[in-house]
């Protein structure tokens, strides 16, 4: 009828408007404005000029402002320290975080390429970080202080910075588990002796990815497929995240996990009776892998100044050390100390892994996962 | 007395048919169906590699398990559901007026913050109760398991059977006392008259009740997600967040849609058009069954499952929430300063969803207008396209948006919007129904007498259509606000960084095990959702 089509071609940019004005009053907090500090919420100024002319040295604070789009593959929980020390250095940043699997956040940034969203990208491996360095994502930049850093932990062209490391370890609830029968391998845990007893990350889980991944390098496909066909004959059961897998370990849901190291020091934080094995340490086995985070600034970055403030940060031995303070893991800044009760590296005979190569690999390590069928 | 007639809200006399609202539903119909033909075009074009792949690895598994659990749940809803209808409805059991409302609420409940409850009480060895009996009794007794099929089916069953206890308890209170009277009469037994005359007459309501939840079920992907049974929708999940392989995922969303779509198919060729109507002059209620001594076990029954549904629920999301303010620390982590606090994410639930019913409400109205007044073929054909939301599950929405949008509209990329466009596919059933049954109840009639008395289409449309029809609108953007506020999937995987939804905020604590923080989300979530569920409830007749 015409009466009601005429309405509705008026009615349509009353609604789009309105619609409009939803959302463009949407990011103001509906919190009282003094609780947060006022200056964040007003509208940030457009970093446009910052893109053409990098800053070479550091930016001091005052001309640290705006918005920061972040993209992590950390879990907030265990990020959000980091980015709320960083946030009172610079008070003026409106820090805004996706966190996801670094994989689905690869593919966004793959996605957005001509119209980037992020500033910075985080990811708890450095396989993602060097196939999208291969891609064109980042762009170069050298953080201040960064000279120490060993060769091994920056990218091609400075376009991404190692921030830690972490050792794949099995963690297991010493009330369950007596000393003598402690599994010393990762392929110890496809002995049916630990059937139905092990816990782990499953396939969307980068850490878990990395892993196998290395696992593909070192001892090629078909070793590979079988140590996983073997978990999962051994029903090994898969969490989404590593948390899962600690916490039920800890609660003694099972009796074994493979994890980060430092899910074992955060679990034992928190009062269980759990122990940590650092597998694979004799000769002939394939020594203790480990896992290197990283940081980029995505090329187009809208807010350049902060993202390369926020490198320094992470970088500095004031990062280095919330890292290692906060949740353990090895800084790669060498002279931070590490947090009391972590062994450190130097004790263990680590797996020799060539990084540049398996960041190729890395769509064979999913399509293994997939043909094997890794939850 | 008791006769099916074909379903015609008023005899229409030809009208002349308007092209331009023609054109303005069909292009609704068009935006509605689009994911859905994205979605088919894509998995039929996917490498046939892929597809080898699949149907050799996980096709068959992911089938088997996702039919399992709609089987169950459908079942289990059911069940539930018309057993607590029947006694509420029925018999004299006390306190009838209270367990009604105790019963509807927990559809204010999302399935996946029921699982993260009950996953933190029952979990194996490390649950609150196991842990509890283990100190009691000093070793450790078994206790049920919320992982799993069994899991994934209980919490499901108990959190969806209010929309079949919703529309049987309808069905119910609206049947004529002189039907059972009449099968009594000839000799049935009241065992026989209730299944062959008072169930069949409920056939409409229960198959619209199962096809709701069938179609949430295949749909659910936080539940299953949480207790670990694999689905196609969590699989999709997982393809798309954790290796974005969007070949295998485009092609597990075509085979779950086309599943849906099939659920959807039988139940209107079940329903038919058939309606059952009786004759309203001397219509009287159905006497009350006395429940003598079944006193007593029906209402532990009643209680048991308000208890496990609602208030268990309730309770503990209460706990931990006084747990977390109380923590200094927890509480600073919550209530974060700046723009990314508690009160941001609920504003931002707030307005997606408000956003949506209304977009969803007015985009319904030339959709609903054209198949009541002019019902054909065409008209009635895109009503139906319009109805296909249901059967696309959030999930799906979310990759055919992802990839629809990035490449006509990347303006829109990374922004709100998108959240809100997936809401109001994803609902825009909800809308045309509600729309279609508020149009279908205001008489042709009174429209074309205030044009005859010289009132202008517009004039007419404002002071007459609108304000008769506007209390059945409110209810359909009331229920799009409701199912929207819950919606998990595709908001977690269409969210620009930084923007924060309840159900976002609930997810991503529990997910990495942090129960406390995530509960006073949840019980704002709740508290949110009961209000426009409320009034829904008030307008049915069985709250009245």
């Amino acid at each position: 009828m015409r009466n009601l089509s005429q309405f509705l071609y008026r009615l349509l940019p009353i609604l789009l408007i309105s619609a409009g004005g939803l959302t463009a009053c949407a990011p103001i907090s509906p919190l009282p404005a003094a609780e947060s500090q006022t200056p964040t919420s007003l509208p940030s100024q457009p970093e446009a000029l910052a893109n053409e002319d990098p800053i070479a040295e550091s930016p001091t604070s005052a001309e640290v402002n705006g918005k920061l789009v972040i993209y992590s593959g950390r879990s907030e929980a265990l990020i959000q320290p980091v980015l709320d020390a960083f946030r009172s250095k610079y008070p003026k940043v409106e820090i805004l975080i996706k966190a996801g699997s670094n994989s689905a956040l690869a593919n966004a940034l793959i996605e957005e390429q001509s119209n980037p969203q992020a500033d910075i990208f985080i990811t708890t491996e450095m396989f993602t970080a060097q196939s999208l360095a291969q891609k064109g994502i980042f762009q170069s930049y050298f953080p201040k202080g960064a000279e120490s850093l060993s060769a091994e932990f920056i990218g091609p062209n400075q376009t991404w910075i190692g921030l830690t490391r972490r050792a794949r370890v099995i963690m297991y609830n010493a009330d369950l588990v007596a000393p003598e029968e402690l599994p010393a391998s990762i392929f110890d845990l496809t002995n049916p002796k630990w059937k139905g007893q092990v816990a782990a990350a499953g396939s969307t889980n980068g850490g878990m990815q990395a892993h196998i991944a290395a696992m593909r390098k070192l001892l090629g496909e078909e070793a590979t497929a079988n140590w996983l066909k073997g978990l999962l004959a051994n029903n090994v059961t898969f969490f989404g995240g590593h948390t899962d897998v600690r916490k039920a370990v800890g609660a003694g849901e099972f009796k074994l996990g493979l994890v980060n190291h430092y899910y074992y020091h955060l679990q034992k934080a928190e009062g269980s009776n759990v122990g940590i094995i650092y597998p694979d340490q004799d000769e002939g086995q394939i020594g203790l892998l480990t896992n290197i985070t990283a940081a980029a600034i995505v090329r187009g970055a809208q807010n350049l100044p902060a993202a390369q403030a926020l490198l320094d940060f992470l970088v500095s031995p004031e990062g280095q050390k919330l890292f290692a303070e906060g949740n353990y893991e090895y800084p790669l800044l060498p002279g931070v100390p590490l947090r009391e009760g972590v062994t450190p590296l130097e004790n263990f005979r680590l797996a020799a892994i060539d990084i540049p190569s398996i960041a190729l690999d890395l769509e064979a390590t999913f399509k293994l996962m997939e043909v094997v069928g890794l939850p | 007395m008791l006769r099916a007639i074909k379903s015609l809200p008023f005899p229409s006399k030809p009208l002349p048919f308007s092209s331009q609202l023609a054109l303005v539903a069909g292009l609704v119909a068009l935006f509605v169906a689009l994911p859905l033909a994205y979605i088919f075009l894509r998995a039929l074009s996917a490498n046939p590699e892929d597809w080898l792949r699949l149907l050799q690895t996980r096709l068959w598994r992911l089938m088997g398990n996702t039919l399992a659990l709609a089987g169950a749940v459908t079942s289990g809803t059911l069940i539930i559901g018309v057993s607590m209808a029947w006694l509420t409805e029925r018999t004299d059991l006390p306190g009838r007026r209270a367990w009604r409302w105790m019963l509807a609420l927990p559809l204010a409940i999302p399935p996946y913050i029921g699982a993260i409850l009950h996953l933190a009480l029952l979990r194996p060895r490390g649950g609150v109760i196991p842990k509890f009996l283990e100190g009691l009794f000093g070793f450790p007794v078994p206790t049920p398991s919320p992982l799993g099929f069994w899991g994934a089916a209980f919490i499901l069953t108990i959190f969806m059977f209010p929309y079949v206890y919703l529309l049987s308890g309808a069905a119910f209170r609206s049947q004529h006392a002189m039907l059972e009277e009449a099968a009594r009469s000839l000799g049935r037994t009241a065992w026989q008259t209730f299944w062959q005359v008072t169930l069949p007459a409920l056939r409409p309501g229960l198959l619209a009740g199962a096809l709701l939840v069938t179609l949430d079920v295949l749909a659910e992907y936080g539940t299953v997600a949480l207790l670990r049974y694999e689905t196609f929708s969590s699989a999709i999940f997982a393809q798309l967040y954790g290796r974005y392989d969007r070949s295998a995922a485009s092609i597990l969303s075509g085979v779950l849609v086309s599943l849906a779509l099939l659920v959807l198919w039988s139940e209107i060729k079940l329903q038919g058009q058939a309606r059952f109507t009786q004759i309203e002059g001397n219509w009287r209620p159905v006497p009350l069954i006395l429940l003598g001594r079944w006193k007593l076990p029906a209402l532990v029954t009643v209680l048991l499952v308000i208890a496990i549904s609602l208030l268990i629920p309730l309770l503990v999301l209460l706990a931990w929430t006084i747990q977390a303010v109380l923590d200094p620390q927890t509480l600073s982590q919550i209530f974060r300063a700046g723009p990314q606090g508690l009160a941001q994410s609920a504003w931002n639930s707030l307005w997606t969803s408000a956003l949506a019913a209304l977009f969803a409400v007015t985009l319904s109205l030339p959709v609903a207008r054209l198949s009541v007044r002019y019902p054909s073929p065409y008209t009635h054909f895109l009503a139906r396209l319009c109805q296909v939301g249901y059967a696309i599950p959030g999930v799906v929405i979310a990759l055919s948006l992802i990839l629809i949008i990035n490449r006509l509209v990347p303006i829109l990329s990374a922004t709100p919007h998108l959240v809100v466009i997936a809401y109001v596919l994803r609902n825009m059933p909800q809308a045309v129904r509600a729309s279609e049954s508020a149009i279908g109840r205001l008489s042709a009639s009174l429209e074309e007498a205030s044009r005859t008395l010289g009132r202008t289409p517009l004039q007419t449309l404002f002071e007459i259509t609108l304000p008769l029809i506007l209390p059945g609108l409110l209810a359909g953007g009331a229920l799009v606000f409701l199912t929207s506020l819950k919606e998990l999937p595709a908001t977690l995987l269409l969210r620009p960084a930084g923007f924060d939804t309840l159900a976002v905020r609930v997810w991503v604590w529990a997910s990495d095990g942090y129960y406390i923080q995530a509960a006073p989300a949840a019980l704002i979530l709740l508290l949110v959702s009961a209000i426009p569920l409320s009034f829904l409830l008030h307008r049915t007749a069985m709250f009245q």
